[in-house]
């Protein structure tokens, strides 16, 4: 019976390594402000998983506790994160993090675009709707970005 | 090949031939560029090609860690696990932040899914109600809020696509085959020692570096069954809760009033100043 369960926290620990691990790939890599507080809650949930499977086989409640805790902890991040986040929005006017990098350290060179990519014409695919009522006059200004939240 | 076969079978193998015989090796390359390939780079070439890297990758780790015992639970641990890397990989990759979040709510729908089937049933409904429920809820109020068109150039590119894969590379294969290492001295059946001290056993299998002693190895079914797997499982959960993590909940409590005042304190901040005077007064 131990070497099962020490087959099944061998599982989970790898589940939970390979989802903490794309968690860090996404919070690094990644530039709008949603998807790397997005990363940051998958880095959470590769915890959890890994707290889970050691409470199952320590036969603890520790683990399953800590993983309580983590949730609420979780809740309080997105109020605030996301708080942040829609003001950051409302200064810049999009959730590019590489538009506050004048908060970056002194001796760090800027972060220059070397190419924007354009967008192809394939990947700009709306749902097809049935039309329905009038069509509202479209606000040139607001096309390019929105000026408001 | 030719090498392998040349060397004389007394010679030790060398670094090159212990990488290009590991399946584990392979899985870890072929994580790297499937990583590097599926991140945004600008272009969108070798994207179905990373995605099929990923799930060769996935497969071959799969194979590195051992079968649970019953193909039931195999199978439905599979699923389970290749649905929440799946939707962990598709969350980092896709463009659009909107389809992101619904990948993310895909991964906590399996991640629920992963704690049923290990018994803490509590916290599989959590992950739903709190997590998909309200926190996901919120991400998608936002982004319709603040990125309704969800085209953006910034979705397209990465900071440095390559060094995130090779750092994520780098981080799944210590801790997998940390992982693999620390779990591959299993006692025995039926052996229940408190205490039992598990091996880690260097690759080469020729000396041991260290023991880590697991006391927990030896618990009897019989005491699982009356700790987590109990049958009241959400009245022992309560109990511990509200017994011995009393002090905490209440910690937490305070911390969530806390950060809900805070969240609305910097939305009236944000909107009663305006531009860089608000930052300003923010840092005094």
């Amino acid at each position: 019976m131990a070497e099962a369960e020490l087959d099944l926290l061998q599982n989970y620990l790898t589940v939970g390594a390979i989802v903490f691990m794309l968690g860090v790939v996404g919070l690094i890599a990644r530039r709008n402000l949603i998807v790397m507080f997005l990363c940051a809650e998958m880095m959470l949930q590769g915890v959890s998983i890994t707290l889970v499977a050691f409470s199952r086989f320590h036969n603890d409640w520790g683990g399953q506790m800590l993983v309580v805790f983590i949730i609420a902890v979780a809740a309080c991040e997105a109020a605030i994160a996301l708080a942040l986040i829609l003001m950051l929005y409302a200064r810049a006017g999009k959730l590019d993090a590489a538009y506050w990098q004048e908060m970056r350290e002194e001796n760090v060179p800027p972060y220059i675009d070397r190419e924007v990519p354009l967008e192809r014409l394939e990947e700009r695919r709306w749902p097809d709707l049935a039309p329905a009522g009038v069509a509202p006059e479209i606000n040139e200004e607001e096309q390019s970005h929105r000026s408001h939240v | 090949m030719i090498a392998i076969a040349t060397i004389p079978p007394h010679e030790l193998p060398k670094w090159y031939e212990i990488v290009l015989t590991s399946p584990f090796a392979w899985a870890i390359g072929l994580v790297m560029v499937g990583l590097w390939l599926i991140l945004p780079r600008g272009n969108a070439r070798g994207r179905w090609f990373g995605a099929l890297c990923g799930i060769v990758a996935i497969g071959l780790l799969a194979w590195h860690v051992p079968r649970l015992c019953g193909w039931l639970d195999e199978s439905v641990f599979d699923g389970l696990a290749i649905t929440v890397v799946v939707a962990c990989g598709a969350t980092i990759s896709v463009r659009n932040p909107l389809y992101s979040a619904i990948w993310f709510g895909l991964a906590l729908v399996g991640t629920a899914g992963l704690f049923l089937l290990i018994g803490a049933q509590f916290l599989s409904v959590a992950t739903i109600t709190v997590y998909a429920g309200a926190i996901l809820v919120t991400v998608l109020f936002v982004i319709m809020l603040a990125q309704p068109e969800g085209h953006a150039y910034y979705d397209r590119l990465s900071w440095e696509a390559l060094l995130s894969a090779v750092t994520g590379t780098i981080l799944v294969g210590m801790m997998t085959s940390v992982i693999g290492h620390a779990t591959s001295g299993a006692p025995l059946p039926g052996e229940r020692t408190p205490g039992m001290a598990l091996e880690i056993i260097h690759p080469r299998g020729s000396d041991r570096l260290a023991s880590v002693s697991v006391a927990a190895a030896g618990i009897a079914e019989e005491d699982r069954e009356a700790g987590i797997l109990a049958e009241e499982h959400v009245a022992g959960f309560g109990r511990e809760l509200l017994g011995r993590y009393l002090i905490a909940m209440q910690v937490a409590g305070a911390l969530m009033l806390a950060a809900l005042v805070g969240a609305m304190a910097i939305v009236v901040h944000g909107r009663r100043t305006d531009g860089r005077q608000a930052i300003r007064i923010g840092n005094m």
